[in-house]
């Protein structure tokens, strides 16, 4: 089972492909909630060890991605691959079990359990159990406030405290990749700062990381390869530095 | 159309002349068995238009049913009043003691309002039960009610089943009934079309306690015995809850169904009352399970057919 | 003054015992309705199925009624497994009326099915103690089943606490009942989850069960009585509070004995019904809810 160790993946080329297969791919899925059709022939890669935007505005469909990948949502065509392993209709916490976790839209704290009772919840699975007691310092480290606030009920916490805490929460299990749904919503520009540079820490240290932003600068400064989604569909793909503001901004339109 | 609505009244007609004519060419096993359903009738089209028109599911229909029962029993018994004045106090005791406890009850919501209307009837039970006047837990023998013939018992009983129908029939065709239809449909959005919920809610509720307890009234002629623990027992309820459930809550056709079920199905197994209960709820759980709407509300879906629909065309 | 004190210091400690009684019998019933938002009007039943089960175990093996906790709180915990797996997981989501439905239909099943197997006698689960008293200081005398009573639902009570507070389970299970999408992310199994909810809440029903059997007669339809009691312990006491619940049982059973003393028996219930309908009425969240 990872730990959080030192990544293997370089950051040239495609980069963190493990024997030619990158660590998530997704192709041609369509998705539904209920009668509206919410993501249309949708494709993409995640090499390992890296870290790869979707950017899009209100309504683009990018959360609507992540919960099909994570298992919230069941695609209706198409397939989903984790390290070559089918995972497209399994349960959520089925995919956890996968390696794959997530940093929901909101938060999504318990807010009657406390920090660590929180914290706790994220390395619930068997395999996560024995190591709780080291991932837990790891986790102090990254985010020294959360040790401090340990036995308060979670949701006493600030905005940005509960961030952390999502986020610490969702390390626990030692995940192989992180997505994360919009961390920056709600939150102050220095806040925000210091969250992504955490990020930027956390796939340092291997985990490779799926990002829903809003925010395009953001994104761009984070991330080693986007997406740009819209209404439902992929419009473009690319690294940060290749493409034009304005090809960009077209396709965040959808013109 | 015009055809299919003319042939569907002349159906009803034939219907409720052959209803009106039963004791003169059936067997007085079957004028028993339609006097029950009658009174089965009128009882759980109360209870729908609380439950499937107001959203209100009350577990305390009984109180309704022990006023009214009692009400025959102490005014004709102890004032010598005539019979049908004394249904008609029934009628309006329970209007009036719906509207005492309607402060309270309505601050309740959902399950709490269950249990609260539940709780409301165990009090008036464990209050007659300890009230000299009416004899204490040993109940009243309504022996006014000796007088009248079987038959007689029977047409009021067919009366009052037919009424309950055609009031519901008819609520829902008048102002009241869109609000209540707007309600059933989607409560929150009727709110801000200016729909007074409340108003509806406790019209309904008043309603249903008068006419439950001049439907009690009549049947207390034919059992003829009443006690508190009886009377106020959650029993009827039960019986009604699943008439509904089974036959179509929110339709006007589910509750004749499932009347009709229930009182086939208790009259078959009258030796094995429990065995009839258990089968009623065994079908009440796979009905919700596999078809939420009753049988009624299911057809009406898949078929598209309305037999007494309220809707203007 | 002291003198009517005195006269109540026996009406009071049985109240209170009472109350613990309650408490257990509540307890499953809180479970549910906090944690799966479920009014289970099942439960009173389950608790009688439970002194039925008992019962019937004690033909097989004569031992006191305690004893037969070890077949009875298993079996119930399977029963309750099973009927919220294959039953109530079905429904969960579709509104609050399907769920409701269906416990009262297992209601009406339960009573009627144990109406045609044990016939509707008055059983009861006579052992030494349910009719001893022992004296308390100088001054008391307290019926010995009140006290084992208590000290039952409060050890119960305990072990449940350090269930939901310590345990990996216990947390998963507040976990989904605060979020279920979010407890599904941390790798939960919610629908399982619910299900060992409702395993634990029937257990104590076996615990309540038990008790009430050796403290009290019971029919096949003393059932809807401790739907009830249970009811007004979780409503005056509070919703998401094991402590609270337990309060609530002793403020339900003081008042009930009150009620009796200065009323007169007949009206022991209603005291406890009318504290339910105020509560009901003013703060239905109950006296002490947290959160």
């Amino acid at each position: 089972m990872h730990g959080i160790e030192r990544g293997s993946g370089s950051l040239s080329g495609d980069g963190g492909r493990v024997g030619g297969i990158p660590l998530l791919r997704v192709q041609h899925i369509d998705a539904y909630y209920g009668d509206f059709h919410a993501l249309w022939d949708v494709s993409l890669e995640v090499g390992e060890s890296l870290v790869v935007s979707i950017i899009g505005a209100n309504g683009a469909g990018k959360s609507t991605l992540l919960n099909t990948i994570a298992g919230v949502l069941s695609p209706s065509k198409g397939t989903i691959e984790f390290h070559g392993k089918r995972i497209n209709g399994l349960m959520p916490y089925q995919t956890v079990a996968e390696g794959i976790s997530m940093v929901p839209e909101g938060r999504r704290m318990f807010p009657r359990l406390t920090v660590l009772e929180n914290l706790e919840m994220g390395c619930y699975i068997p395999k996560a159990r024995k190591r709780k007691n080291e991932v837990l310092q790891k986790i102090y480290e990254l985010f020294p406030i959360l040790e401090e606030r340990k036995n308060q009920l979670s949701s006493t916490l600030s905005g940005g405290e509960q961030q952390m805490l999502a986020i610490g929460r969702a390390l626990m299990c030692e995940p192989k990749l992180i997505l994360f749904d919009e961390i920056s919503l709600g939150l102050a520009p220095l806040v925000i700062k210091n969250i992504y540079q955490r990020v930027k820490q956390i796939n340092m240290e291997g985990i490779t990381a799926l990002l829903v932003e809003q925010d395009i600068q953001r994104s761009l400064k984070a991330a080693h390869k986007f997406y740009i989604m819209q209404s439902g569909r992929i419009r473009l793909e690319g690294r940060p530095g290749e493409l034009s503001q304005e090809d960009i901004r077209k396709a965040y339109f959808g013109l | 159309m015009e055809l299919l609505r003319s042939r569907r009244l002349y159906g009803i007609v034939l219907i409720v002349l052959a209803l009106i004519t039963l004791p003169y060419w059936a067997s007085r096993y079957w004028v028993l068995v339609m006097l029950l359903f009658s009174l089965n009738l009128a009882l759980s089209q109360m209870w729908n238009l609380l439950a499937g028109y107001s959203g209100l599911i009350s577990l305390g229909q009984q109180s309704f049913i022990g006023l009214g029962g009692y009400a025959l029993g102490v005014f004709s018994i102890y004032y010598g009043f005539p019979i049908w004045l004394s249904i008609i106090i029934g009628g309006t005791v329970s209007v009036f003691f719906a509207l005492l406890i309607s402060a309270p009850i309505f601050r309740m919501r959902g399950v709490y309002f269950a249990i609260g209307t539940w709780t409301v009837a165990e009090v008036l039970r464990i209050l007659f039960s300890n009230w000299k006047y009416v004899g204490y837990g040993m109940g009243l023998f309504i022996k006014p009610a000796y007088k009248l013939t079987f038959n007689t018992i029977y047409f009021t009983a067919l009366g009052v089943g037919i009424g309950s129908v055609a009031l519901v029939y008819f609520i829902l065709r008048s102002k009241l009934g869109l609000g209540l239809m707007a309600i059933r449909d989607e409560e929150t959005a009727s709110e801000t079309l200016g729909v007074d919920i409340f108003r509806c809610k406790l019209s309904c509720f008043l309603i249903s306690a008068g006419v439950t307890g001049v439907v009690s009234g009549v049947l207390y002629l034919h059992n003829i015995f009443i006690q508190p623990y009886s009377a106020f027992g959650i029993d009827w309820t039960i019986r009604l809850v699943f008439i509904t459930i089974i036959g179509g809550i929110g339709t006007i056709e589910g509750p004749i169904i499932g009347s009709l079920l229930y009182v086939f199905l208790h009259q078959w197994l009258s030796e094995f009352p429990s065995v009839s209960l258990l089968i009623l709820g065994s079908i009440a759980i796979f009905v919700i399970l596999v078809a939420p709407k009753g049988i009624m509300g299911t057809i009406q879906e898949k078929l598209g057919v309305e037999i007494l629909s309220p809707r203007r065309k | 003054m002291l003198s009517i004190l005195s006269d109540l210091k026996g009406p009071i400690m049985n109240g209170l015992l009472l109350g613990g009684l309650y408490g257990i019998v509540g307890i499953g019933m809180s479970m549910i309705f906090g944690i799966v938002r479920l009014v289970n009007l099942a439960h009173g039943d389950l608790i009688i199925l439970a002194s039925y089960l008992s019962l019937v175990t004690m033909t097989f093996f004569p031992v006191s009624p305690l004893f037969t906790l070890i077949i009875v709180i298993p079996v119930m915990c399977l029963i309750g497994f099973v009927v919220q797996y294959y039953l109530l997981n079905q429904v969960l989501g579709k509104g609050m009326n399907p769920p409701l439905l269906i416990a009262f239909g297992l209601s009406i099943i339960l009573q009627n099915l144990l109406m045609l197997i044990f016939t509707p006698d008055a059983r009861t689960l006579l052992t030494s103690i349910s009719v001893k008293t022992i004296p308390l200081g100088s001054f008391l005398n307290i019926p010995l089943v009140y006290l084992v009573d208590f000290i039952c639902s409060l050890i119960a009570i305990v072990l449940l606490s350090r269930f939901f507070n310590r345990t990996y389970m216990g947390k998963a299970i507040r976990a989904a009942s605060d979020d279920e999408g979010a407890a599904q992310l941390m790798g939960i199994n919610t629908k399982t989850i619910y299900a060992v909810a409702m395993a634990l809440a029937s257990g104590t029903a076996a615990i309540a069960g038990i008790l009430v059997g050796m403290t009290f007669t019971f029919y096949p339809h003393t059932g809807p009585e401790y739907l009830i009691i249970s009811f007004g312990v979780v409503i005056i006491g509070g919703l998401g509070s094991l402590l609270g619940t337990f309060l609530g049982g002793l403020i339900l059973g003081l008042s009930q004995i009150l009620g009796a003393h200065f009323l007169g028996p007949g009206f022991q219930l209603l005291s406890g019904y009318l504290i339910l309908l105020i509560v009901l009425t003013f703060k239905p969240t109950g006296l002490f809810a947290k959160g």
